[in-house]
């Protein structure tokens, strides 16, 4: 039923691939926007880890040696050239999530579009400026001692210490899930949504202390944020899996079909 | 559906695009560019000697900066209009667009700030210009995207009568390809890759003015056909 209404309107040539491609598979939009995530995530993480070593991140502490050192190696600008590159990838997670909150019962579209547009300020301040900072020391060796340690500062502290941007994140999405009454997420996953907000809020002291569980490479700070971060990514990415997949095709349709005639 | 909205927004490109090339050529050392190999000293007397055009530019470009945020949606309209199975690349497109924007808005506070105090320190002159040329230069990704993701919705969009005809993918997906190169001005200070070279810059700048004036054409004619489509939507409802 629901192909025939596809394969009903493949009227014109310019259109019929088109057609051909949705009716095998109605959901070609979403699944490539699904798809970007883990792959954004294995970039992310080859950029972070591997080129940057931002992850884990060096001492807040370090001797200026060790800062000019960090700031100094090839790889780190090669990995912050791959993060400009690709960090707009980022918008398609979030492009398929508003779907989906878009069709939850009992919200408007206030707490998806609000989830939409923190993450696209977010990207900025947590991400990409920390980069260009990163890349900055990279790129002039010739820099003062003083600027060097200042870009390093100031690269750590705004990417472990962007948190505004992402507790609204957090929130939001929390939020629609709880008044969700069509159950599109588990209502845990707003539970574990509320402990992921949490590390943000542990990693508030990283902009007051340089040593301990809660400076920027802390125990707390760093390590349990980062963990609790990658748990809530996985079962977000499982719960984003499975609300695509038990989305009646029929939604789809109408949707297409209101516009189509 | 009234449109008047849409082409008033589609109105302000020729608008903002001739005040950005007014721009363009009244700011020195935007174009042609600054080099990335000059030292502290030879960027700070560079700023300090060209103090009032680098204002004058940089307060054009402050007020204009994103001033093809509103064309940017007009897109996003037009994508919903399509023939998809849903909006997943409409507001992915629209949160790209609005990350990208950021980018040249923080370009041109460290531009305007480089030449605030013109007798400040060498060495925090060239840091400003550095960040300025990084911020306006190298975020292409998120362009990028909003390329993709326009040509993915136009090649699956199934209406009858597309929004987009297919040739403005192809026109997309090569326009972001073009763009690539300027993440890279990140690594060198010489070569085409360099933030004044051959790719980073002339292609860039080429790419991106050339794609603006082919979309308000595209975007000018799909808007044409919706008035066409919907008006003859409503004289059929009239004559049933």
């Amino acid at each position: 039923m629901s192909e025939s209404v596809w394969a009903g309107r493949a009227g014109t040539p310019r259109s019929a691939g088109a057609e051909a491609r949705l009716a095998r598979n109605p959901k070609l939009d979403q699944w490539i926007c699904y798809w970007s995530i883990p792959f954004f995530y294995t970039l992310f993480g080859l950029i972070f880890v591997l080129f940057g070593r931002i992850m884990p991140p060096p001492s807040p502490t370090a001797s200026i040696e060790d800062v000019l050192e960090y700031m100094q190696a090839p790889k780190l600008g090669v990995g912050m050239a791959l993060l400009s590159l690709t960090l707009g990838l980022a918008s398609l997670s979030s492009g398929v999530i508003v779907v989906q909150m878009k069709r939850m019962e009992g919200i408007s579209p206030v707490l998806p579009y609000a989830y939409l547009t923190a993450l696209a300020v977010a990207g900025v301040p947590g991400c990409l400026f920390p980069g260009f900072v990163f890349a900055l020391g990279n790129f002039r060796p010739e820099y003062s001692a003083q600027i060097q340690q200042m870009l390093y500062d100031l690269g750590f502290l705004s990417f472990v210490g962007s948190l505004g941007c992402f507790v609204i994140q957090y929130l939001v999405f929390a939020i629609a899930i709880f008044l969700d009454r069509r159950m599109i997420f588990p209502k845990w996953l707003g539970y574990l949504t509320i402990w992921a907000l949490v590390t943000e809020l542990v990693a508030i002291p990283i902009w007051i202390t340089r040593t301990g569980p809660f400076a920027w490479d802390g125990l707390l700070s760093f390590y349990l944020g980062t963990v609790l971060f990658v748990g809530w990514e996985f079962c977000m990415c499982v719960c984003l899996y499975r609300a695509i997949k038990n989305q009646p095709v029929e939604e789809l349709i109408g949707r297409a079909a209101a516009h189509g005639e | 559906m009234n449109t008047r909205d849409q082409r008033i927004c589609l109105g302000l490109v020729p608008v903002f695009g001739a005040l950005f090339l007014i721009g363009f050529t009244i700011c020195p050392g935007l174009f042609p560019p600054l080099s990335p190999t000059m030292t502290a000293e030879q960027v700070a007397a560079f700023y300090r000697d060209h103090v009032g055009q680098i204002r004058a530019s940089m307060i054009l470009f402050n007020l204009i900066g994103i001033g093809f945020i509103p064309f940017f949606m007009v897109i996003v309209v037009q994508m919903m209009r399509m023939g998809n199975p849903s909006r997943a690349f409409a507001y992915s497109y629209l949160a790209a667009a609005v990350s990208g924007g950021t980018l040249f808005a923080l370009a041109d506070l460290a531009w305007l700030n480089a030449v605030a105090r013109p007798d400040r320190d060498p060495q925090l002159t060239l840091l400003l210009n550095d960040l300025a040329w990084f911020s306006f230069t190298t975020p292409v990704g998120f362009i990028i995207t909003q390329n993709l993701c326009l040509a993915l919705a136009i090649y699956m969009d199934a209406l009858p009568e597309p929004v987009f005809p297919r040739w403005v993918g192809h026109f997309n997906v090569v326009s972001a390809l073009l763009m690539v190169p300027g993440a890279f001005a990140l690594l060198y200070k010489t070569g085409p890759f360099a933030w004044d070279g051959a790719l980073s810059y002339w292609l860039r700048i080429t790419t991106y003015t050339l794609y603006v004036a082919v979309m308000f054409f595209v975007v000018r004619t799909a808007i044409h056909r919706q008035v066409a489509r919907e008006g003859r939507v409503l004289a059929e409802a009239a004559s049933a």
